[in-house]
């Protein structure tokens, strides 16, 4: 039985009257993937926004209840958001490199955590961040090219590499391969299960399949509440709760 | 006259609506046949055809009588022994036979002019009856024309179409061909001065004095005439002058509009800027004269005061001064053009920044800026182009006189200054010294068209990255 890496308990969100999360209480094992499943609208991306405040960004959000990472409690009105950014990265649905060099979509996170002082300790950050998100191959000869002159699946992956090149502990991916084609999807879901062997990762997804192949435990959410959290292999085979069963079998959703 | 037969138009044309609505509701029920459109249609339909012939050949019909009455009128007037020389002496001549059928003119008259307002009488009277006649007749003819239309049951919807569109068509010929004849205006007229001042002397010259060019007649200038009105157009003290005091405007508004924009696209939450951006707008919206007034009555003397308690000497007509109010003038279009772009940088460029533990200022500082450049700098280029164009503050606060200097508290001129200057008053229209601000004119028009047309690629390119 791997850590508890994050903790959620009594965590509700309001946008403005409107409540979108109820009540849930869940935790992310370090060093292990966990999948958000669940019809659009029901709050798998509301939740995993509260794990690095994204949600601070919309003003009429409110959120209150409880999560901690490693014991540090990460709704604190006092916590640094910068730094939290730092260990929780974050990967979203659409591809969104900056308008910049692939270098500098790379680096732009290092250099204003003031990582990588002198130019080759900052090329060994891009070089390395790359590779880990194995893209290293197809850009090494480009890096000056504009990160918006690559493919869909080749943006996914850069975003993915400016991610870890802060180095984080924690990355949430909100649907990263629901804008790409079956084969950069392959590709993202072969490399999650390679980042997995570093980083705690949680990944929000509408594709079944997927949270099977890439996920150790899943988690369903329906309206904004947790309904049932286990190991992948029981969610998908026999499920507690009937609305799971319906909901992975398509009868809803 | 013709007022009245506008008049009768319209009241002709209105009645034929009613007409031709209720004719073909009844024919449509009395023969029971679907009709190919509404009955207002027909309406319209009668309407238009009814009016727009005449009224079009009213236009036409105006435009050219008095030059055609005039012709005959300065014949018969030579028939009848009229002794003139030139153009003007002819125009004088027609000139005093209309005053005379007028009542107005106190001279002599000969026997000469009384027959040849007599003539006059006689043709005005022709012509205007004949006008009369053939509006009606087309009228009578476009009437029955479009009635028996209606009473094949034509598809009058498609042909108000079809005659709305040339009509919409025809205005905006209308916007182009002025367009189009202002700046053949501007050509030819530049061409007569760049006929007597070398197009090189006046592009290179650094002396502008055009005062000096009191000749009369451009055609009758002496050798020793024109080696004086040689160096008299130097363009290079008024561009100069306009570069300078725009710089110290585009100093001014660049960094207090490209921030208050960020400000209010970034920082400032709903309710702020829901009552700052319009507050910001009024700027926009003040006369340019009354920002002429604050500057040359309150900004320059307040210059010149601090200058003295320092012990500079500064120009109460200050390109300092003038170049401030004119920066002041154009914050709210860098504000709000530069808060549009800012606002149309994606917010996932945002999420992404702010994902790696960026804080707000430096995502905008390093993400949201320079994804935003080229429309900023789009944004600059209109303004800057704006304050080239500006004449009303400078006239006012920069002062008259074409110094060539870097001293911002010295007086200056700008390009329109110098026409303002040119044109105002009585002038000579043959005179170097008045062809010179058609010149001025060109020269700054086509420097205008030139920034806006870098600007406007440089906002569409950044357009197209993001749509």
């Amino acid at each position: 039985m791997s850590n508890i890496k994050i903790k959620s308990k009594n965590l509700n969100v309001y946008y403005g009257d409107k409540q979108a999360l109820f009540d849930v209480n869940l935790d992310l094992n370090e060093k292990e993937v966990t999948a958000l499943i669940g019809p659009s609208g029901c709050g798998k991306s509301t939740f995993i926004r509260c794990i690095n405040r994204m949600n601070d960004v919309i003003d009429i959000c409110k959120v209150t209840g409880n999560i901690e990472m490693d014991g540090m409690n990460i709704n604190d009105k006092d916590l640094d958001v910068v730094s939290l950014r730092e260990r929780v990265g974050m990967v979203f649905q659409k591809p969104n490199p900056f308008p910049k060099s692939i270098y500098d979509n790379i680096s732009y996170g290092p250099k204003i955590h003031g990582k990588g002082e002198t130019k080759s300790e900052l090329d060994q950050i891009v070089e390395n961040s790359l590779k880990k998100s194995a893209l290293w191959e197809e850009v090494k000869d480009r890096l000056d090219e504009p990160g918006t002159s690559l493919s869909g699946g080749q943006q996914q992956r850069l975003c993915i590499a400016r991610a870890i090149s802060v180095n984080p502990e924690v990355i949430l991916m909100d649907e990263p391969c629901s804008a790409l084609d079956p084969i950069a999807t392959a590709k993202i879901e072969e490399l999650i299960d390679e980042l997995k062997k570093t980083y705690t990762i949680v990944i929000v997804t509408h594709s079944m399949a997927q949270a099977v192949r890439v996920s150790q435990k899943t988690g369903f959410f329906h309206l904004g509440k947790l309904i049932e959290v286990g190991k992948t292999e029981k969610i998908f085979k026999n499920p507690d709760n009937k609305m799971t069963q319906d909901y992975i079998t398509g009868r809803f959703g | 006259m013709n007022i009245v037969l506008i008049f009768l138009i319209t009241i002709f044309s209105v009645s034929l609506f009613f007409y031709g609505k209720s004719k073909t509701k009844t024919i449509s029920i009395k023969d029971n046949i679907k009709l190919n459109a509404l009955p207002k249609f027909y309406g319209y339909y009668l309407v238009l055809w009814c009016s727009i012939p005449a009224l079009v050949f009213l236009l036409v019909w105006s435009l050219f009588e008095p030059v055609i009455i005039k012709s005959i009128i300065i014949e018969t007037a030579a028939n009848q022994g009229a002794i003139f020389s030139d153009k003007n002496e002819a125009n004088l001549i027609y000139e005093k036979i209309k005053a005379i059928h007028l009542g107005t003119y106190f001279g002599d008259i000969d026997s000469i002019l009384r027959e040849s307002a007599l003539a006059y009488a006689k043709f005005i009277n022709l012509f205007t009856n004949s006008k009369v006649v053939l509006i009606f007749g087309i009228i009578i003819a476009s009437v029955i024309y479009s009635l028996k239309k209606i009473k094949n049951n034509n598809k009058a919807r498609d042909d108000v179409e079809i005659i709305l569109k040339g009509l919409l068509f025809v205005s905006s010929l209308i916007a182009i061909l002025t367009t189009l004849g202002i700046i053949f205006s501007l050509l030819f007229e530049s061409i007569k001065f760049f006929s007597v001042i070398n197009v090189f002397d006046y592009l290179f010259g650094t002396n502008w004095s055009p005062q000096r060019a009191f000749v009369r007649d451009a055609s009758s200038i002496t050798a020793a005439e024109f080696e004086e009105l040689k160096d008299a157009f130097g363009f290079i003290p008024l561009i100069a002058g306009t570069s300078f005091i725009a710089f110290i405007a585009m100093l001014v508004a660049v960094p207090i509009g490209l921030f208050s924009g960020i400000y209010m696209a970034e920082y400032a939450s709903i309710k702020v800027r829901r009552i700052s951006k319009p507050i910001i707008e009024i700027l926009a919206g003040i006369p340019t004269v009354v920002y002429g007034f604050f500057a040359a009555l309150t900004v320059g003397p307040f210059f010149r005061q601090v200058g003295e308690n320092l012990g500079l000497t500064v120009s109460s007509e200050s390109a300092l001064a003038a170049g401030l109010i004119m920066g002041i003038m154009i914050i709210p279009y860098v504000s709000s053009l530069s808060d549009d772009v800012i606002n149309s940088v994606p917010q996932s460029l945002r999420d992404g920044s702010y994902a790696v533990g960026a804080t707000k200022s430096e995502t905008i500082k390093q993400v949201v800026i320079p994804a935003a450049l080229p429309g900023i700098i789009g944004s600059v280029l209109l303004a800057v182009s704006r304050a080239i164009g500006e004449t009303m503050i400078v006239v006012m606060a920069a002062g008259l006189a074409a110094n060539l200097t870097i001293n911002p508290l010295e007086s200056t001129t700008t390009i329109t200054t110098q026409i303002v200057m040119i044109l105002v008053g009585d002038q000579e229209f043959d005179s170097p010294k008045t062809q010179s601000a058609f010149a001025l004119g060109l020269t700054l028009f086509i420097a205008t068209l030139i920034l806006n047309y870098i600007a406007q690629r440089a906002v569409k390119k950044y357009r197209e990255k993001y749509d």
